[in-house]
């Protein structure tokens, strides 16, 4: 039942109106390995992780994701709350935290969401409720230790600073306990000691906990360094892939950084 | 530079004007509406106020005084206006011990209490009751305010003693006045005991009176040949020598003259402490009221705590903006008349109220389910819609379906709460004025439970589900929440509480019209959230009480021709002013507060109805 590969994108068209946003992307990714994804703005990238999180839904293609623990499902068509049950989480590009909750909080809700307690449970702090309560409690401070925010446990998650804030996703994403988890530019607007630090934190998420990683980032020295392999989306279209050594060499994807005249052949 | 400061002020700008138009207009508004054409359920020749009566006027210049003292608020704040720099705005906590802490407090609470005295006297004389067509041993709980008044009074001094033992206070700042030395401080310490003494006093045999007092005056009077009234003005007084002799020591020159303000801070203890105590009063301080403030505490405040708390878990928690509420309410009230045996049709079984209780939970739980599911997926406004045409439906229905509702007309019989099981035999009979507390701690019965189970929901993963959901409905769906779930739960559970009220106050009525279920029902528990706070289950307790009180109070005391279909003109007022000055409601809970804060800051949109952000995913 296992799969080599843990998700397979097999041509993905998505469509706003006249403007197509992906244009038959093919993806796939092996289990446990960091992937990324490249490309200049308004390439498509963020749509392929809504696409991914079932918050949008292609016109066309699928996504077949290979869970280790159940057969392998089409996500096209599966609401949001579902795909992430099945084992992909995500951070998004602008954070969205709960502001008014405090970190510990935050971090609480994303493990609670796997837990059973409905809300009889809840009113009557039934045994199994207070059980629960009390595994997640553990499991957050696990959390909070890996991201190195326990000092700021009880601080509200809108007066944390933008490095902080930045991890607490991460790590709010970590407590539904994906297979998959989707980083979506993690570093932007860090500065370069805070990426440093990222960078250690996402490689040790991949490594110790096996949970493999899809990235978005623009910062290339990051990029090159962590993931295996790379895809390189421009105007929709996967123009590149291949290692980083492959990518960087690759005269279509500097063109499409660079913006020579080559880069209008990749238009549509 | 005074001349400056003037000019200043008088510079209007265009936020100036809206806040003083909207002002102005909420008082037109409130004007209008309780005009002739307002009140269609009376007849006209029935309606005693016309556009010219004197309370008409009285919200006119409301508005515009409103109006005034929101700009000059505005301009203080700003920095325009006083001291000339910008005052932050202060949370309540703050506040109150800037006010504690203030070094002209006694010279502040003895000019309250005056004021207090004076404004008792007017209440006494401009209520219904004439104390002199009385014989003297009828003067008694019906002047229960006049307690209520000495029990304030107590518990400020109280207070005042407290703070003042715990933290002494600094040197005054200001010039030495006529009222802070320290023999103005002793005779106002005596003046409150006085106070209390003759007001509260729960050893007197008879209650005092300001009116009578006036008209028969000190001699041959029971108050002043009692022992007690001397001992609590000695214990005033003792509280006043306190205070001076605090501030005497505090006096001393010390390096910092101004003290940091400390938030209090709440500690567990306390708090349950706190809870206790409120247990205790709500418990035993009924039994000291007359019949007709219980039944009012039963019939209106109570009731209305209950609702309020059901539509809080809709409102406050979920972030959902129901407006249908009442149909939940109207559920609950003709399930039970139906399993009584009060309407045209007959059910299987003819039960007594307390088993009508569980069906009227399913029935309402399964219609909540039925409402939310095809439309919690709406947001904000159109769900607001939604629920009002839901509401309007069942009310619609109730008058109308005169084979199976009664019609319009209303039904009477409705069956009561009787026990006969082992030890317990009783029979409420809704009607009979010994009754009316036996119903309260019926509902108080059915309250506090209530109260502990909507707290550890609060707590739970479902509260901070709810929470996600009101704050961020994307972030939350990608954790895994599933919104229309949460969603459709508050609903079911709001509903339920409103179908438990329902048959509480169909069985204490014995009857029903479908008039009690029209939509002014569900916009005023709506308003009882939102003066208390939104999401606080405290907060909102406190509002159902305090508006409860001050509705029947208008009805006690008629300053300006107070009739009953008056009452949404000073519920207006009441949440106009709600919006103006404290938005987050009176206690607000704590996230809800911090939300507030958020948007203000610009921080999402924490808009309390539930519009959650639905900006690009980028």
């Amino acid at each position: 039942m296992t799969n080599e590969n843990i998700v397979e994108v097999k041509d993905l068209t998505l469509r706003f109106g006249g403007v197509t946003s992906l244009n038959n992307v093919s993806l796939v990714q092996r289990r446990g390995e960091m992937l990324a994804v490249i490309g200049p703005n308004g390439a498509g990238k963020t749509s392929l992780f809504n696409c991914i999180t079932g918050v949008y839904r292609p016109q066309e293609g699928s996504i077949e994701f290979h869970s280790a623990h159940r057969d392998a499902v089409n996500i096209v068509g599966r609401q949001p709350h579902r795909v992430n049950q099945l084992g992909i989480a995500r951070t998004f590009q602008t954070s969205r935290m709960f502001n008014a909750l405090t970190t510990f909080e935050n971090i609480k809700i994303g493990v609670e969401s796997r837990q059973k307690t409905g809300p009889i449970g809840a009113m009557l702090r039934l045994p199994r409720t207070r059980r629960e309560e009390h595994e997640s409690d553990e499991r957050t401070l696990e959390l909070l230790e890996l991201v190195e925010l326990t000092h700021r446990m009880n601080t509200p998650a809108d007066s944390l600073p933008y490095g902080d804030r930045r991890r607490l996703e991460i790590a709010r994403a970590l407590g539904t306990n994906p297979e998959l988890l989707l980083l979506d530019e993690p570093a932007a607007g860090t500065n370069p000691s805070e990426k440093l630090e990222l960078a250690q934190l996402i490689r040790k998420i991949n490594v110790e906990m096996g949970t493999s990683i899809l990235l978005i980032e623009h910062d290339m020295r990051l990029v090159m360094s962590l993931a295996e392999r790379i895809y390189v989306l421009n105007f929709g279209l996967v123009i590149a892939s291949g290692t980083p050594s492959e990518i960087q060499q690759n005269p279509e994807v500097v063109a499409a950084y660079l913006g020579t005249t080559e880069s209008e052949g990749a238009e549509q | 530079m005074r001349l400056k400061e003037r000019i200043a002020f008088l510079k209007f700008d265009t936020d100036d004007l809206r806040l003083g138009l909207t002002c102005f207009f909420a008082g037109v508004l409130l004007a209008v509406m309780t005009g002739p054409e307002g009140n269609l359920a009376q007849p006209v020749y029935a309606v005693q106020h016309s556009l010219f009566s004197s309370h008409v006027w009285g919200f006119l210049i409301f508005g515009i005084l409103l109006g005034a003292a929101s700009i000059y608020r505005r301009k203080i704040r700003m920095g325009v206006l006083g001291s000339g720099r910008a005052t932050p705005r202060r949370s309540l906590r703050v506040w109150v011990s800037d006010l504690v802490f203030d070094p002209r407090l006694i010279t502040k609470l003895t000019t309250g209490l005056i004021a207090l005295i004076a404004a008792l006297i007017i209440a006494d004389f401009t209520g219904p009751f004439v104390p002199d067509k009385m014989s003297f041993g009828q003067i008694t709980d019906q002047f229960t305010h006049t307690r209520t008044y000495g029990y304030i009074a107590i518990i400020f001094w109280l207070l005042y003693a407290y703070r003042v033992r715990k933290h002494p206070r600094p040197e005054s700042t200001h010039a030495p006045s006529f009222m802070s030395a320290p023999w103005a401080k002793i005779l106002g310490g005596a003046v409150g005991g006085l106070f209390f003494a003759l007001c509260a006093d729960p050893w007197l045999p008879v209650r005092f009176s300001w009116s009578y007092f006036a008209l028969h005056g000190p001699s041959n009077n029971v108050f002043f040949h009692h022992w007690t009234t001397y001992l609590w003005t000695f214990a005033g007084a003792l509280v006043g020598f306190q205070a001076a002799h605090t501030h005497y020591v505090a006096a001393k020159p010390s390096a910092s003259r101004i003290r940091r303000v400390r938030p209090i801070k709440v500690s567990q203890n306390t708090r349950l402490a706190l809870y206790g105590g409120a247990l205790f009063v709500a418990v035993e301080a009924p039994k000291f009221i007359s019949p007709y403030w219980q039944e009012s505490i039963f019939q209106q405040i109570g009731i209305f705590c209950l609702l309020a708390i059901g539509l809080n878990v809709v409102v406050g928690f979920a972030g959902l903006l129901d407006l249908g509420y009442v149909a939940f309410y109207a559920l609950g009230a003709y399930t039970n008349a139906y399993l009584t045996n009060a309407l045209p049709i007959h059910p299987p079984i003819v039960v007594n109220a307390f088993f009508s209780i569980p069906f009227a939970i399913l029935v309402c739980m399964v219609a909540g389910v039925l409402l939310g599911l095809p439309t919690l997926r709406l947001r904000g406004d159109y769900l607001a819609i939604v629920t009002l045409g839901f509401g309007e439906i069942i009310y619609v229905l109730a008058s109308n379906l005169t084979n199976i509702t009664d019609g319009a007309g209303g039904t009477a019989a409705v069956g009561s709460f009787s026990m006969n099981f082992w030890f317990a035999h009783f029979a409420l009979n809704g009607l009979a004025i010994t009754d009316d507390l036996n119903f309260y701690y019926l509902l108080l019965a059915f309250i506090v439970p209530i109260l502990f189970l909507f707290n550890s929901l609060n707590h739970s993963k479902v509260g901070r589900s709810w929470a996600a959901i009101r704050e961020d409905e994307v972030a939350a769906a990608s954790l895994g929440i599933n919104g229309l779930k949460y969603k459709v739960m508050a609903f079911a559970i709001g509903a339920s509480t409103s179908g438990v009220a329902g048959v509480l106050s169909s069985t204490k009525l014995g009857s029903l019209f479908p008039s009690d279920f029209a939509l002014q029902v569900s916009i005023f528990v709506l308003v009882l959230v939102i003066f208390g706070g939104m999401g606080s289950i405290t907060g909102v307790i406190i509002g159902a009480a305090f508006i409860g009180w001050i509705l029947q109070y208008l009805i006690f005391h008629s300053f300006i021709d107070y009739q009953d279909a008056d009452k949404f003109m000073y519920l207006g007022a009441i949440l106009v002013l709600t919006m103006i000055f404290r938005p987050q409601g009176m206690l607000p809970a704590k996230r809800r507060l911090r939300e507030f804060q958020d948007s203000e800051a610009g921080l999402g949109s924490a808009d309390a109805m539930g519009t959650a952000p639905e900006g690009p995913l980028t």
